[in-house]
């Protein structure tokens, strides 16, 4: 089966790859594994892509078939060790970040040899479990992080009251569906799950610029777990999905949010996989942004964003997309103190999140370890916001300054040019005061969480206390626990509105005590909002055969998120309740 | 004309009969990597500004000459390796230089402005060579890369780099160079040379156009090549 595929997905430029090779060892040291492994070379990207070749020479190259031996050719892996081999080579020791590829003399794409690897080894069903849940999700449910319609729906609206509490109108509330509008703006599932706020801040600025646009109610996902898979197939039905709905709404163009990833799929590959010759005009966020500042259409204060900040290149909106300058424009018309990292551009090194390694929680700690290159380069800056235009890179690079206790944020431009974002309000004269109103609408805003239950659960005393503060302040009652057996037990006792739960705890963890609080009646309705330290746990809970959390929050927590979070859960629930 | 003894003249036959095998085979190389499809980039130029398809791919092609344009060429070690790649490919060309002229036009090569640069230009890709052969089995990353085949081209390279050294020698009259088996031999390892190459991984500068090519052209349609940095 995998000869056949492999036969498939060659082609000219492929092949040149496949027979390119000298084996001068010139790609070495331009990949952070390596870097970071110097005694493994395994690591090192000829080698990974060896793999391929092997194959490649076995079955369709004369020496290689007439003297295997002698060229290094070999049959198709043959045991369940060889191919979990191969999925070790290529899923979790290279992101596909294409860096090797411009160190290479010969032009060899190892990137592009790396993902038909993965193609091969996933068509037989060989890859990580992350991959293959969220491809599964990608193919059945239109997005990968599995959310539902009406979920995503919800959002958007919860996103539009929350404009409009902020402006006090509900002009910039977010269009859904809109036939003819000119701009569909697509996103990253990850927006919808685990931080909202991007897509209000998205929606606040086209509001502002005065576009005329809409969010689809379908095919809005930009991601593409084709390109991470190596699956074309999947790839093309992703794609299309967009393509079809901006033709189906009329828009003039395809907006893509800040994602890597998502852009190169959507804008480049997408194409070539849905067999599609540029079916809508599409861009990345970052320049519609830039070009709206730069026509006049919003107007930005850079002092809003006095912090030393850095930028970090996505590999596939650089390397893959060719967008080095008009990132780094927009954040310097937007931010006081830019500091460029080195290597930069072309040259700078992955988040190590990339090529679906979020997913692949296997492989974390070493993906931890080969992120100290790029922690280094972050650590040299002194910035203390490394900003980036991917979703991928905010969660690798989130998870390496903890690793590496950085001490600086993630933001992306979004983040930066809504904060800017220079608004004029209209004077607004109340048609009749009402002192009584002001108050409730104080108390409201003050305490958008009186009267609630909450139930923090977490063995850390400080962060307990920390998230304690936080709802009390919001005007919750607050319960604590400190593992999961006895989380188990005050859920039961106290019936809270919402459980606010650590994954990694001694005894029985954050993990099996969300699964018995699911299956317990007494309790499987309560609301959980995981808040972990481990991100990279996420793919554990969700794979889990119950409903997954309500919530999730990575530390360190932001007070406003977390209780707009629990703020917004526990409403949501009411609502469905009622 | 000098008279050309049996040897010689049966060593220059079989030469040129080397050639014309391998041309024939480079040509069915060339046609089979034809054969397969030529992948079409469907996508619209990816920056506006800086995207180029042909710019990428003149900029790929020459990439050869510049070595200020990878990482791995222009940091010192990697700068290093790039001239003993200048060295060793100078060498390359002086020895299939000195493999015909020195049956058609030997006094070319007996000329002294001629042949020592012919002679430093083997020399140094000898030592070169020598080095590489150290190189890629000494070192555990090149050893773990390297078929047989890597070795073998390599160290056939290296005498034939040898003897074509003892070779010029003996046509320039230095060094007591004197025997004419030495080009006889020097022919033989050529013709041997020439049947081998098509089938094994120095044919990579028949791919080399090729595969810059299209790397430049994918990459100059996003606009990621030439490379940017800052």
């Amino acid at each position: 089966m995998m000869e056949e595929q492999l036969a498939k997905k060659l082609n000219r430029q492929v092949v040149g790859s496949l027979v390119g090779c000298v084996h001068c060892g010139m790609c070495d040291e331009s990949c952070h594994y390596v870097l970071a492994f110097p005694d493994d070379h395994k690591m090192t990207p000829s080698y990974k892509a060896d793999q391929l070749r092997k194959l490649f020479k076995a079955n369709h190259d004369w020496t290689g078939k007439t003297f295997p031996w002698w060229v290094g050719a070999d049959k198709v892996p043959l045991t369940d060790d060889d191919l979990e081999t191969l999925k070790d080579i290529a899923f979790g020791t290279c992101t596909n970040c294409r860096r090797c590829t411009l160190s290479c003399p010969m032009g060899v794409d190892t990137a592009t040899l790396n993902r038909i690897m993965r193609g091969l080894l996933s068509h037989v069903g060989v890859m990580p479990e992350g991959v293959r849940v969220v491809s599964k999700d990608q193919w059945e449910l239109g997005n990968q992080m599995g959310v539902l319609k009406e979920d995503y729906v919800d959002t958007l609206e919860w996103m539009s009251e929350e404009l409009e509490e902020d402006l006090g109108h509900n002009e910039a509330a977010i269009p859904v569906e809109k036939k003819g509008a000119k701009v569909m703006y697509c996103i990253n599932p990850r927006e919808v799950k685990y931080d909202p706020r991007t897509i209000k801040e998205a929606a606040l600025i086209f509001w502002a610029a005065g576009e005329d646009w809409t969010m689809p109610e379908e095919g809005w996902d930009n991601t593409n777990f084709g390109l991470f898979s190596g699956d074309d197939q999947l790839g093309g039905v992703c794609a299309k999905r967009e393509y079809e709905k901006a033709r189906e709404l009329g828009v003039d163009k395809i907006v893509i949010s800040e994602c890597g990833h998502g852009f190169r799929s959507t804008r480049f590959e997408g194409v070539n996989w849905a067999a599609e010759s540029e079916p809508v005009a599409m861009e990345t966020s970052v320049l519609t942004m830039l070009n709206y500042i730069k026509q006049g259409k919003i107007k930005v204060d850079p002092s809003k964003n006095p912090e030393p900040m850095t930028f970090h290149d996505s590999c596939n909106n650089a390397r893959s997309g060719g967008f080095y300058e008009e990132p780094r424009e927009l954040l310097k018309l937007v931010s006081m103190d830019f500091r460029e990292m080195y290597p930069n551009r072309a040259e700078n090194y992955c988040c190590t999140g990339g090529g679906g390694a979020m997913s692949m929680s296997e492989y974390t700690p070493r993906r931890l370890e080969s992120a100290k290159i790029k922690a280094e380069q972050i650590r040299a800056t002194g910035a203390k916001v490394v900003v980036t235009s991917c979703h991928n890179c905010v969660d690798g690079l989130n998870d390496l300054i903890k690793h590496y206790d950085l001490g600086c944020e993630v933001k992306q431009l979004v983040n930066l040019v809504a904060k800017a974002l220079v608004i004029e309000e209209p004077e607004k004269i109340p048609e009749e005061f009402k002192p009584g109103d002001l108050e409730v609408t104080e108390v409201a805003e003050k305490e958008p969480l009186a009267g609630r239950k909450i139930l923090v659960v977490d063995d850390e005393e400080d962060v307990r206390a920390f998230l304690t503060m936080v709802f009390e302040d919001a005007g919750a009652e607050v319960v604590t626990a400190t593992d999961g057996d006895e989380a188990i037990a005050m859920a039961r006792e106290h019936k809270p509105d919402l459980i606010s739960l650590d994954l990694s705890m001694p005894g029985k963890d954050g993990v099996e005590a969300f699964v018995e609080l699911r299956k317990n009646p007494e309790t499987e309705e309560i609301p959980v909002c995981v808040v972990t330290g481990h991100p990279e746990f996420r793919q554990v809970i969700y794979d889990r055969p119950v409903t997954p959390p309500e919530g999730y929050l990575g530390k360190p927590v932001d007070e406003d998120k977390l209780v707009a979070y629990a703020h917004h859960i526990i409403k949501h629930r009411q609502e469905r309740a009622n | 004309m000098p008279e050309v003894s049996p040897a010689l003249h049966t060593a220059e036959v079989v030469h040129w009969i080397a050639l014309v095998v391998m041309a024939i085979v480079y040509t069915l190389k060339i046609r089979w990597l034809l054969s397969f499809t030529l992948a079409k980039d469907r996508s619209a130029p990816g920056n506006p500004i800086q995207s180029d398809k042909k710019r990428g791919a003149r900029y790929s092609f020459f990439n050869v000459a510049m070595p200020w344009s990878m990482e791995s060429t222009r940091k010192p070690k990697g700068f290093i390796f790039y001239l003993s790649f200048v060295i060793f490919h100078l060498g390359v060309v002086a020895g299939i230089t000195l493999a015909f002229v020195s049956t058609i036009a030997p006094d070319f090569l007996r000329n002294q402005a001629v042949g020592y640069p012919m002679l430093a230009f083997l020399i140094g890709a000898l030592l070169v060579s020598i080095y590489r052969v150290f190189r890629r089995t000494l070192r555990p990353l090149m050893r773990l890369i390297s078929t047989p085949d890597d070795y073998f081209s390599l160290v056939m390279l290296t005498i034939w780099f040898a003897l074509g050294t003892c070779t010029q020698a003996y046509l320039m009259g230095i060094w007591g160079m004197t025997s004419e088996m030495l080009l006889v031999a020097y022919l033989y390892l050529t013709s041997f040379f020439l049947l081998y190459v098509p089938f094994s991984k120095i044919s990579h500068y028949l791919y080399y156009p090729f595969t810059r090519i299209y790397i430049g052209r994918a990459l100059g349609q996003r606009g990621s090549y030439p490379v940017v940095r800052g």
